[in-house]
């Protein structure tokens, strides 16, 4: 299997020196689903913004360590961020829509690229859709405010609008914390089909979700990754003590 | 225990009351009052007859509010034209450029600029800016864009520095501080995930303000230079320095013209007659309603976006 | 466009951004320092002590501006704050959330932009043209009518902050409301509306419109409140616009004095707000 992440002895600071993830070292392969868990505060959510550098946007905060994406390290100095983040998206714990409309959310990212052309555009914003599966529930109020869909389908929109670009790899943080029950069947049937294009990371408090998704899993605690295995393999015998106590319910 | 109903309870409650409404009986009071005083001039000249009448005569008793409306309304527009652009990078430069450690002093410097008194921005005006604008800053624009068709008519005339480009000037400084902290306040309530969510797709920063930011923002703006329209279309001291108080209707920026709040300035003390002093009411109150109509939109708008401007 | 461009669109925004907050810190320190240049230099002690020669003749002071201005702002002050106070309570202790409290706060914001030209033009109508002359009672109230609005809002706003549990833990002690509200809420804001008055008086002290028709001024020494009084503002307005350089000289001395005090007010008012309520 071909590794696309891979992330080693990473160190991450918040200002104040605050160490919050300490010495991680984890393989993330392509076109797989890895979920990353934790009780509130073990830098899951911190984790899975190394990724796409989204640390950076506030002042203080200093990386250690590599993460490798293509054999190069992503945590340098001198990588663009514009061009790594439209390459990795990122879906968040609440529905995201931009002030506009649904084709101008889903088509946001195509035309950052320089895609003009109104037939190209559409026609990527429909396959977009039918990814995300929200086509149909949309296709004839593609020109109305992104604002008047529902939480679940805002979430799908936000999906297509990261898929709308074809990245390589999608962060989820909680995509489901804010949805009921119903809209996150929807969302969990969707990443699972999404992984045969992208590459999955998911931060996850359901230890279901995760579970039911996906192949791999990370448990972390107090900024350590605790455990590193297949989710079927942690989920049944987990090797660490500390995974059997959170799994199975015993704190967090 | 027996639960005892203290009269001074009524009392404090009474008293309380009656000051609340007091700022409504000072509005009807400031209504009534104009219009009482107004009554001989609204007579004598109606209501849109006043309006577009361009005659200020106090000799021969005649008087209309158009060449007043005319210098209100165009140093207001131009002075909001010329703080807007200021106001809003201000605004950018606080909410996304700035380092936290500037973010605070320079607030204060903003603070500081709205705090001014106008006297001092109409006496600074008078000799300091308006020499500058007349030997140096609008001889130049005469020269430039005053060459140019169409517009060239804006920039006829004898640059003198007392005219309607250089009250708007003032005014659009003193408006610029309001204007900013508004509009501050209003990209402040952009949801830091959303704009997250745009950085994340690869938006500079330009492009997460500029699709993302203003767009929620518009609203909580647009009232935020409505509300300053309000404050620039009242204010007094700033201009009255600097326009000249000439009563005409001109195509040129460099002339000298007058506003309500500057006619009323200037001759209110003097006006004999009863017509004349009765006509100042009545300006007065054409200023009132259309602060009164400016401001409450601005309040609507400000609501709807669910912040409240800043009492100060 | 390419992502070259775009950055270079970003750098270029930004950096127009940059030069407007650059604007702004221009014209601060132009005015400021300009008047404080042409200020420094005309303050002299008889500035102070001195009151202003017949026209024409050089020397002289702005004695009778200087005590006038603090009288009919203390005055003012006297009537504005109370009634400011009282009626804020009331919005914010007894009113709750209701149209009429909307209402009287929303009266409330617009009144505080409205201009105060039109302020002055009112108290005229009202208590000089039937006295038939200036008083320096009529430039109290003016100013009074300006503060009102101004301080009623602060307080609502700074009662409201106060916490609820705060009026429960003293209504079960068995006190009444208004001694709640008095001993307890009052205490909680205290800062806030300290604060709230000291902005009020920072705005009122360098009016002008109001003023020229109601206290007018007076080149003699006058504390009779009965007629007319001098003021810092009306006289900047007169001796800047006058035509002798003495004046002038008089003039940028006073919109120093001025100037300083209200900044120094701003400045300190900011800085309670700070201690008490943090970087809000």
């Amino acid at each position: 299997m071909n590794i696309d992440f891979d992330v080693k002895g990473l160190n991450f600071y918040y200002p104040g020196g605050h160490h919050s993830l300490k010495n991680i070292n984890l393989q993330v392969y392509k076109h797989s689903i890895t979920a990353l868990i934790g009780p509130s505060g073990c830098g899951k959510t911190t984790l899975l913004r190394c990724f796409n550098r989204m640390h950076d946007l506030y002042p203080g905060n200093r990386y250690d360590g590599e993460i490798l994406f293509e054999g190069r390290n992503i945590l340098t100095q001198g990588v663009d961020l514009i061009s790594l983040r439209s390459r990795i998206g990122m879906v968040f714990q609440k529905p995201t829509p931009f002030p506009m409309t649904i084709f101008d959310n889903i088509a946001y990212g195509l035309k950052l690229r320089g895609v003009k052309k109104r037939g190209l555009l559409s026609e990527k914003v429909e396959h977009a859709l039918i990814q995300a599966a929200l086509w149909n529930e949309v296709k004839d109020k593609l020109h109305q405010s992104a604002y008047a869909l529902s939480g679940g389908q805002q979430q799908r929109l936000v999906i297509a609008r990261a898929l709308a670009v074809e990245p390589e790899a999608i962060l989820f943080d909680e995509p489901t914390s804010a949805l009921d029950p119903i809209s996150t069947a929807k969302i969990e049937e969707l990443v699972e089909e999404l992984k045969k294009d992208v590459t999955i990371l998911i931060v996850t408090h359901n230890l279901q979700q995760a579970a039911r998704v996906s192949e791999w899993t990370g448990f972390l605690m107090l900024g350590e990754l605790v455990e590193f295995e297949k989710t079927e393999q942690m989920f049944t015998s987990p090797r660490e003590k500390l995974t059997e106590d959170y799994i199975t319910g015993r704190f967090g | 225990m027996k639960f005892k109903y203290s009269p001074m309870d009524w009392v404090f409650k009474v008293v309380t009351a009656a000051a609340a409404l007091t700022i409504v009986v000072i509005f009807a009071g400031i209504l009534f009052v104009l219009i009482r005083e107004s009554k001989p001039a609204i007579q004598a000249f109606g209501v849109f007859k006043f309006i577009f009448s361009t005659d200020w005569d106090p000799v021969k008793e005649s008087f209309g509010a158009a060449t007043n409306l005319f210098g209100t309304l165009v140093t207001t527009f131009l002075s909001l034209l010329l703080a807007m652009p200021v106001a809003i990078g201000i605004a950018i430069f606080l909410t996304e450029i700035a380092p936290s450690f500037l973010k605070g002093p320079f607030g204060v410097a903003i603070e500081m600029l709205a705090a001014i008194p106008s006297i001092i921005y109409g006496m600074w005006g008078l000799f300091t800016l308006s020499p500058l604008m007349g030997n140096h800053i609008e001889p130049w624009l005469q020269n430039t864009i005053g060459k140019l068709p169409l517009i060239g008519i804006l920039f006829q005339g004898t640059p003198m520095g007392v005219d309607l480009l250089t009250a708007s000037l003032i005014l659009s400084i003193m408006v610029i501080p309001f204007t900013a902290s508004i509009a501050r306040d209003a990209f402040q309530l952009t949801p830091a995930i959303v704009k997250e969510s745009a950085y994340a797709m690869g938006a500079t920063k330009w492009e997460v303000v500029k699709n993302v930011v203003l767009p929620y923002s518009k609203l909580g703006v647009f009232g935020g230079a409505v509300l300053s329209l309000g404050r620039a279309l009242g204010e007094t001291m700033a201009v009255a320095f600097v326009l000249g108080n000439n009563h005409q209707i001109t195509k040129s920026l460099f002339d000298a013209a007058a506003t309500i709040t500057v006619t009323l300035a200037n001759e209110f003390t003097e006006a004999s007659g009863r017509i004349y002093l009765s006509s100042l009411f009545y300006i007065a109150l054409l200023l009132f309603v259309l602060s009164f109509v400016l401001l409450t939109a601005a309040k609507l708008l400000l609501f709807k976006t669910g912040k409240q401007e800043n009492p100060r | 466009m390419s992502e070259r461009t775009r950055k270079i669109e970003s750098a270029l925004a930004l950096v127009l951004s940059t030069l407007a907050a650059l604007v702004g810190l221009f014209w601060l320190v132009f005015i400021l320092g300009d008047v404080i240049m042409k200020g420094a230099s005309a303050i002299t002690p008889s500035l102070f002590l001195h009151n202003p020669t017949p026209e024409g003749v050089e020397g002289g002071g702005l004695k009778n501006a200087f005590v006038g201005q603090g009288l009919i702002t203390l005055f003012a002050t006297l009537f504005g704050v109370p009634i400011g106070l009282l009626g804020g309570t009331f919005l914010a202790e007894y009113a709750g959330h209701g149209k009429v409290t909307r209402m009287i706060s929303a009266l409330s914001d617009i009144m505080i932009s409205v201009p105060t030209m039109v302020v002055g033009t009112f108290i005229y109508a009202v208590m000089v043209k039937p006295l038939g002359h200036f008083s320096g009672w009529a430039g109290s109230v003016a100013l009074a009518v300006v503060m009102v609005p101004v301080v009623l809002r602060t307080t609502e706003n700074m009662l409201r902050l106060v916490p609820w549990t705060l009026r429960e833990a003293a209504f079960a002690l068995g006190a009444p409301k208004y001694k709640v509200i008095t001993q307890v809420v009052y205490r909680g804001a205290i800062t806030g509306i300290f604060t709230g008055v000291l902005l009020s008086i920072a705005r009122v002290a360098g009016e002008t419109a109001p003023l020229l028709f109601t206290s007018f001024s007076n080149n003699f020494f006058s504390t009779d409140m009965k007629g007319p009084v001098a003021s810092l503002t009306v006289t900047i307005f007169q001796y800047a616009m006058g035509p002798y350089d003495d004046w002038h000289q008089q003039a940028w001395a006073a919109a120093l004095v001025i100037t300083l005090f209200i900044l120094a007010i701003t400045i300190v008012g900011r800085i309670f707000i700070k201690l008490r309520y943090g970087n809000k």
